[in-house]
C-alpha cells in the first residue's frame, strides 16, 4: 500500500480533493439538495480512508518526511542568487504531521455527517467548509514556509462566514453574546496573531539568504545564520503567534466565544483540528528552525499551559452553559499540550501530540453530542436540562464517553497522552518540573469536578415533565459518536502503534535540539 | 518450567474473561435480552481458574511469577502491562473472584425483575475485573490503571438509579473524592518514578532499600500513595463517600463494601509495605489515620437507624482497623483482616438485601423488628454475620481481631494506652453490630410489611449460606491445622516470616470485651433493662453532633460552595469582565475610537492642506537650518 500511495500524489490529494468538491459544489444548483449532500459526504468518506490508509502505511522504523512532493512556483532572485524555486508546494508528512491528518480525516467526516440537516443554504455552508478542510491539511503536509502560512490563513478565514452566517448567539442574565461578534472577535484576533508569524516567516526567510522557504532546507543549512539574538526574538514571536490559536492563556478568549456560536460541525472542527494548528505550528516552525529560542523561551510556555490547565478548568466550573463548558475545557486541555511541548523531552513532547489527537477527537464528541441535546430540547443550559438519560440514553452514553476522556479516565485516549505529558513534565525543569506536574495533575482533578457535575446534573437525577417528548439519537448521530468513540477507546486501551509514529515525528526534533 | 507458562497463561484470562463479559454484554444487550449469563458464565470461569492457579500455586517452588507485555514504547522508555503472582494476589484473585461469584448469583435473584439488569451485571464484570488487575499488576502504572477503573465501576453502580436525586448525588460524590485521593496517588507514583525510573513495584522496593531513593522523596511518595488509598478505603477525611454509596443496588454494595473498591486501598499498602517501612513519619501517620477513622466510623455506626447505612459505617470503622494494623507495620494481618471481614460484610449486605427484598425496600431498621419468624435463612446468616463481625469466638472475626492487638502490643511505649483505645473500638464494634441484628430480626415486628415479610427465592438464599458456613468455618483456616502438614496459617502461607502467635491475657480480654459489648447492646435494644431512648436523651448534645456525622458532610458541602464554586465563578467572571470585556475589547474600542479621531483630520477642504504643507515646509526648513 505504501508503495502505491508513494507513486500517487496522495498529500496533494488531500488538498485537492476537498478544494474541488467545494468547486462541484458551487456548480450544483442549490435545489438539488439530495446531490448536495451526496457529493460532501462522498467526499469526506474517500478522504478520510485516506488518511486512515496514510496512517497505517506510515512507515515508523524511518525516520524524516515520508510521502514528500515537490511542485516549484516562484523564483525570488536577491543576494543568494536566482532563488529558483523559492517558493514551492512542498508536501511530506512526519510522524506529528500523519497523525494529524488522521485526526483531520475523522474529524471532517464526522462534521459532514453532523451537518445533514443544516436547513439554511446547506450548499454554501458545505463550500465553505470543505474550503476550511482544505486548508487545515495544507497546514499539516506543508513543508514551506509561505505555503504553511497561506493554507493557515485559509483555514481560518472562512470561518468568519461560517459562524456568522450558520451560528447562534448565546444569551445571558444580562447580555447577549451575538454570533457575529465572536466571529469578528474569532477572526480579528487570529490574523492579528497571524501577523507575528508572518513577520517572523519573512525575517526567518530573509536570515538564512537560502532564497527558499522550504523548511527542510532551512533547517539543514540556515540554522547556523540564525543567531541566538535572531531567535530569541522570532521563537517569541511565533511562539505568541501560533500560541493564540493554540488557546494560550490570556489570548484565549476568542476561543470559547468561538466554539459557543460556531454550528455543530465548525465547533468541531474548530476545537478539534483548528485549535491544534497552533501547536502544530510551535513544532513544526519554531522548534525545528528556532532550537535556541527554544530553550530560551521554553519556561515561559511552561507557565502559560500550567496557567490555562488550570485557569480553563476553574472557568469551565463556572459555566452554566454546556457548550460554555467544553469551551473552556478546550483550553483547560490546550494547556496539557503547551506543557508537554515545553517539557523539550521525547516523553512529553510524544504525549503532547497524542494530545492533541486526542483532545481533537474527544472534542468533537464533545461538540456532536451537544448538538444533538441543543436540536432537540432548543437549549443548553444545565440549569434547565435535567435527567436527560431517561430519554436519551445513547446521548448520555457518549457524553459520558466523552466526559470520561476529559478527566483522564485510563482505557480512553485522554489517559496515555497526559500521563506521558506528566511524566515529561517531572522529569524536566529541576524543582518546577514535578511542582508543575503536580499542579496539572490537580488541574486533572479539577477536570474531574466539573465534568462529574455536568454528568449528574445534566444527564442524571429525575427528568422534568417538559422533556417527556425527547428522542434518543437516530441512526446518523450514533454512527458519528461511535466512530468517534470507538477512536477513543483504540487509541486509550493500545496506544502502542500510535506512540512508535510519533515518536518517529518527535526524535529528529530533538537530536538537533541537543 | 512447563508449569509456571502454563500459569502465565491462566493468569491473563482471569481479569480478561471478566472485561470480555463486560464487552459482549454492554453491547449485546440491545441484541439478547438474557445476556447477562454471560456475565456469570465469566465469573465462574475466573473463580475455576484462579483455584487452578492457587493449586499450581502451592505445589510449585517458585515464589513469585512475573509477566509483562509492553504498552507504551518510546525510545528506552516503556510502560508495560504486567502481571505478578505472589501469595498476596494469590489470595486475592481467590478472595475477589469468590465474592464476586456469589455476589452475582445473588443478583440472579435480586435484580431479577429490574429492566437494566443485563446494565448491571456488565458493569459488576467491569468492577471485578478492574480489581483482578489491581490485585495482579507489578506495576504503578498499571495498578493506577485499574484504580481508576475501579472507581468508574463503583462510579456507575453507585449512580446505577440515575433518575434518583440521591444516587446521582452519591454517585457524583464518591468518584469526586476517590478521585482526590486519586490526584495524590499519582503524583506519589511520578514522584517515585523521577528517582528510580521505574514503575514496577519489586525493583522500586529493591532500590528503595539499597538507598537509592532519598529519606524526602520516600516520605512524601508514601505519603501521596497513602492518600490515594485513604480515598479508595474510606479513611477519614475522604470517607464521606461511602456512606452515600448504599444507593447502588444492595449486591453492588456487598461488592464496594467487601473485596472491591474498598479493598483496594488497604492492598495497595500492604503491597507497597517495605516501601512504607522505610519512610519514617509515614506509618505512625496511616496507624493515626486508622485509628481515628475507627472510631469515628464506630460511633457513628452506633447512631444510625438506616440498616445499609450502619453497615457502611461499619465498614468504615473496619477499614480504619487494617490501615491501623497496617501502621502497626503487621501488613499480613491487615490481609487476613480484610478477607475475614469481607466474607463478613458481604454476608450482612446480602442478608440486608434480602430484608429489602422481604419488606417491600425498607431500610429503616426500626420500622422492622422481629424478621426472624419469616426469614430465618436470612436472620441467621445476619447474626452469623454479626457475630464474625463483632468478633465473638470462635468465629473467623475473632482470630482476625485478636492477631491485630497481639500486633499492638509490639507498639513502642505507648502500647496500653493504645491497646485500651482499640479495645474500646472493638467494643463500640460488637455493640453496634448486635444492636442492628437486635432490633432488625428480634423482638417484635414494628410494622406492617415487617409482619408480612417473606424470604426470598432459593437462588439468592443459597449465597448466603454458603457465606455463612464459610464466616463459621474460616477462622480454622487461619491457625495451624494439626492435620495438615507444614500448614501454619492462613498468614505464614502469605508471608513466611510471619508467625501467629496468642498471647492468652489478651485473647481472654478481647473476649471479655466483646460479649461485654454483646451484653450490654442486648441489654439496650433486646430486653428494656436499660432505655436507650433516654440515653439519648441524657446525652443529646453529643448525641445530635453524632447523628450529623460530626458535621464533616456539611463542613464539605460548605467549601464547595462557598469557596470552590465560588472561586469558580470569580474566575469565570475575571474572564469575561476583565479579560475579554476590557482587554480584548478594550483593544478593539480604543482601535475604533482613535480612528474616530483622527478622521477629522481628513477636512476635505484644501485650504486646510495647503496650510498643512506650508507648516510642514517651514517645520523642515527650520531643522535644517537648525541642524
Amino acid at each position: 500500500m505504501a508503495e502505491f500511495l508513494n507513486s500517487i500524489p496522495t498529500l496533494l490529494f488531500l488538498i485537492i480533493l476537498p478544494a474541488f468538491t467545494s468547486v462541484i459544489l458551487i456548480v450544483i444548483p442549490s435545489r438539488f439538495a439530495k446531490a448536495i449532500r451526496c457529493v460532501s459526504l462522498g467526499c469526506s468518506s474517500f478522504v478520510s480512508m485516506l488518511t486512515v490508509v496514510l496512517f497505517f502505511s506510515f512507515d515508523q522504523s524511518v525516520t524524516g518526511v515520508q510521502f514528500s512532493d515537490r511542485y516549484e512556483w516562484l523564483s525570488i532572485p536577491g543576494p543568494w542568487g536566482s532563488g529558483e524555486g523559492a517558493i514551492s508546494l512542498i508536501l511530506g508528512v512526519d510522524g506529528v504531521g500523519v497523525t494529524m491528518v488522521l485526526l483531520t480525516g475523522i474529524v471532517m467526516l464526522a462534521g459532514t455527517l453532523i451537518s445533514w440537516n443544516i436547513s439554511t443554504f446547506q450548499k454554501d455552508f458545505f463550500v465553505l467548509y470543505f474550503l476550511l478542510i482544505s486548508g487545515v491539511f495544507g497546514v499539516f503536509v506543508s513543508y514551506d514556509l509561505f505555503f504553511f502560512f497561506f493554507f493557515y490563513e485559509l483555514s481560518v478565514l472562512p470561518m468568519y462566514l461560517l459562524i456568522s452566517k450558520w451560528g447562534s448567539d448565546s444569551k445571558f442574565a444580562t447580555f447577549v453574546r451575538s454570533s457575529e461578534y465572536s466571529a469578528l472577535k474569532l477572526t480579528l484576533v487570529l490574523v492579528g496573531a497571524s501577523v507575528l508569524i508572518w513577520v517572523s516567516i519573512v525575517a526567518i526567510f530573509v536570515q538564512a539568504e537560502l532564497g527558499s522557504f522550504d523548511i527542510n532546507q532551512i533547517q539543514e543549512n540556515g540554522i547556523g545564520q540564525l543567531s541566538v539574538q535572531f531567535q530569541n526574538i522570532f521563537f517569541l514571536c511565533l511562539m505568541l503567534g501560533f500560541g493564540v490559536l493554540a488557546g494560550m492563556w490570556p489570548f484565549h478568549t476568542w476561543s470559547p466565544d468561538g466554539h459557543v456560536a460556531a454550528p455543530t460541525a465548525v465547533s468541531m472542527v474548530h476545537a478539534g483540528v483548528l485549535m491544534k494548528l497552533g501547536a502544530f505550528g510551535i513544532l513544526r516552525v519554531a522548534v525545528t528552525l528556532m532550537p535556541e529560542g527554544a530553550e530560551t523561551w521554553m519556561p515561559l510556555l511552561f507557565a502559560f499551559g500550567l496557567v490555562n490547565v488550570i485557569y480553563g478548568a476553574f472557568s469551565a466550573m463556572g459555566q452554566t452553559d454546556l457548550k460554555y463548558v467544553i469551551g473552556y475545557s478546550s483550553v483547560s486541555h490546550m494547556g496539557y499540550v503547551l506543557m508537554g511541548i515545553a517539557t523539550l523531552n521525547v516523553l512529553g513532547m510524544s504525549g503532547a501530540v497524542l494530545q492533541m489527537f486526542s483532545h481533537g477527537v474527544m472534542t468533537a464528541l464533545f461538540f456532536a453530542v451537544v448538538g444533538m441535546i441543543y436540536e432537540r430540547t432548543h437549549t443548553r443550559d444545565t440549569l434547565v436540562l435535567n435527567g436527560l438519560t431517561k430519554k436519551m440514553t445513547i446521548i448520555a452514553i457518549f457524553f459520558a464517553m466523552a466526559g470520561l476522556t476529559s478527566l483522564g479516565l485510563p482505557g480512553l485516549s485522554g489517559f496515555p497522552a497526559e500521563l506521558l505529558i506528566f511524566i515529561g513534565v517531572f522529569k524536566s525543569y529541576a524543582i518546577w518540573g514535578p511542582i508543575g506536574g503536580s499542579l496539572a495533575i490537580v488541574g486533572v482533578g479539577i477536570t474531574a469536578v466539573y465534568i462529574l457535575r455536568l454528568l449528574s446534573r445534566v444527564f442524571m437525577g429525575p427528568l422534568p415533565e417538559k422533556w417527556d417528548d425527547q428522542t434518543d439519537a437516530n441512526v446518523r448521530e450514533k454512527l458519528v459518536a461511535s466512530v468517534l468513540s470507538i477512536v477513543i477507546l483504540v487509541v486509550g486501551l493500545w496506544p502502542f502503534h500510535f506512540f512508535k509514529v510519533i515518536e518517529v515525528g518527535i526524535s529528529p526534533l530533538l537530536e538537533r535540539l541537543a | 518450567m512447563q508449569l509456571s507458562t502454563s500459569i502465565t497463561t491462566l493468569l491473563w484470562l482471569i481479569p480478561l474473561c471478566c472485561f470480555i463479559a463486560f464487552g459482549l454484554s454492554a453491547l449485546g444487550k440491545y441484541f439478547i435480552t438474557r445476556i447477562y449469563y454471560i456475565c456469570i458464565g465469566a465469573i465462574f470461569c475466573a473463580f475455576i481458574l484462579s483455584f487452578l492457579v492457587l493449586y499450581q500455586f502451592v505445589l510449585s517452588d517458585e515464589g513469585v511469577f512475573t509477566t509483562s507485555v509492553d504498552w507504551i514504547v518510546i525510545g528506552s522508555f516503556a510502560i508495560t502491562w504486567g502481571i505478578l503472582l505472589d501469595s498476596l494476589s494469590v489470595i486475592m484473585i481467590g478472595f475477589v473472584t469468590f465474592v464476586s461469584l456469589l455476589v452475582q448469583l445473588y443478583s440472579l435473584g435480586y435484580m431479577l425483575n429490574d429492566p437494566r439488569i443485563s446494565w448491571f451485571f456488565s458493569v459488576i464484570s467491569l468492577f471485578t475485573a478492574a480489581m483482578l488487575v489491581l490485585v495482579l499488576s507489578d506495576n504503578l502504572i498499571f495498578l493506577y490503571f485499574a484504580w481508576e477503573i475501579v472507581g468508574l465501576g463503583s462510579y456507575l453502580l453507585i449512580g446505577f438509579y440515575y433518575d434518583r436525586e440521591a444516587a446521582s448525588q452519591a454517585a457524583k460524590k464518591a468518584f469526586i473524592t476517590t478521585r482526590i485521593g486519586d490526584v495524590g496517588l499519582l503524583i506519589g507514583i511520578l514522584l517515585i518514578y523521577k528517582s528510580t525510573g521505574t514503575f514496577n513495584i519489586s525493583s522500586i522496593i529493591d532500590m528503595a532499600q539499597n538507598g537509592a531513593i532519598s529519606e524526602s522523596v520516600l516520605t512524601s511518595s508514601s505519603l501521596l500513595i497513602f492518600f490515594g488509598a485513604m480515598g479508595k478505603s474510606a479513611q477519614f477525611p475522604l470517607h464521606v463517600w461511602l456512606p452515600d454509596a448504599m444507593e447502588g443496588p444492595t449486591p453492588a454494595s456487598a461488592l464496594i463494601h467487601a473485596a472491591t473498591m474498598v479493598a483496594a486501598g488497604v492492598y495497595l499498602v500492604a503491597r507497597m509495605h517495605a516501601f512504607f517501612d522505610l519512610a519514617p513519619v509515614a506509618l505512625p501517620i496511616v496507624f493515626c489515620v486508622g485509628l481515628v477513622t475507627f472510631l469515628i466510623g464506630g460511633s457513628l455506626a452506633i447512631v444510625m437507624t438506616d440498616l445499609k447505612r450502619a453497615l457502611a459505617y461499619s465498614t468504615m470503622s473496619h477499614l480504619g482497623l487494617m490501615m491501623l494494623s497496617l501502621g502497626a507495620g503487621t501488613w499480613v494481618v491487615a490481609i487476613l483482616h480484610l478477607v475475614v471481614h469481607g466474607l463478613s460484610k458481604s454476608l450482612l449486605f446480602l442478608c440486608a438485601g434480602s430484608v429489602m427484598h422481604g419488606t417491600g425496600d425498607q431500610t429503616d431498621c426500626w420500622s422492622m423488628g422481629g424478621l426472624k419468624k419469616n426469614m430465618k435463612i436470612t436472620a441467621y446468616g445476619f447474626t452469623i454475620g454479626a457475630l464474625s463481625l463483632g468478633g465473638i469466638i470462635p468465629l473467623a472475626g475473632f482470630f482476625s481481631k485478636e492477631e491485630i492487638l497481639v500486633s499492638l502490643t509490639e507498639y513502642g511505649g505507648l502500647w496500653p494506652i493504645i491497646l485500651i483505645v482499640v479495645l474500646a473500638g472493638v467494643f463500640i464494634s460488637t455493640f453496634y453490630i448486635t444492636r442492628l441484628t437486635v432490633i432488625t430480626f428480634y423482638g417484635e415486628a414494628r410494622s406492617d410489611h415487617a409482619e408480612k415479610a417473606h424470604e426470598s427465592s432459593w437462588i439468592m438464599t443459597t449465597p448466603l449460606v454458603i457465606l455463612s458456613a464459610l464466616v463459621v468455618m474460616f477462622g480454622f483456616i487461619l491457625v495451624p491445622l494439626p492435620f495438615v502438614e507444614n500448614y501454619k496459617g492462613l498468614g505464614h502461607f502469605i508471608d513466611p516470616q510471619y508467625k501467629l502467635h496468642f498471647v492468652p491475657w489478651l485473647s481472654l480480654l478481647s473476649i471479655i470485651v466483646a460479649s461485654s459489648g454483646l451484653l450490654v447492646g442486648w441489654l439496650f435494644y433486646g430486653s428494656n433493662v436499660i432505655s436507650h431512648k433516654k440515653m439519648a436523651v441524657r446525652i443529646f448534645p453529643f448525641y445530635d453532633f453524632v447523628v450529623r456525622k460530626y458535621k464533616i458532610d456539611d463542613l464539605y458541602q460548605w467549601v464547595i460552595d462557598h469557596a470552590v464554586l465560588a472561586f469558580a465563578r470569580l474566575v469565570s467572571f475575571f474572564d469575561r469582565v476583565v479579560l475579554n470585556d476590557a482587554l480584548v475589547n478594550g483593544t478593539g474600542k480604543s482601535v475604533l475610537l482613535s480612528s474616530f479621531r483622527i478622521k477629522y483630520l481628513q477636512t476635505g477642504r484644501s485650504y486646510n492642506y495647503a496650510m498643512a504643507m506650508v507648516i510642514g515646509v517651514i517645520l523642515s526648513l527650520a531643522v535644517w537650518w537648525l541642524a
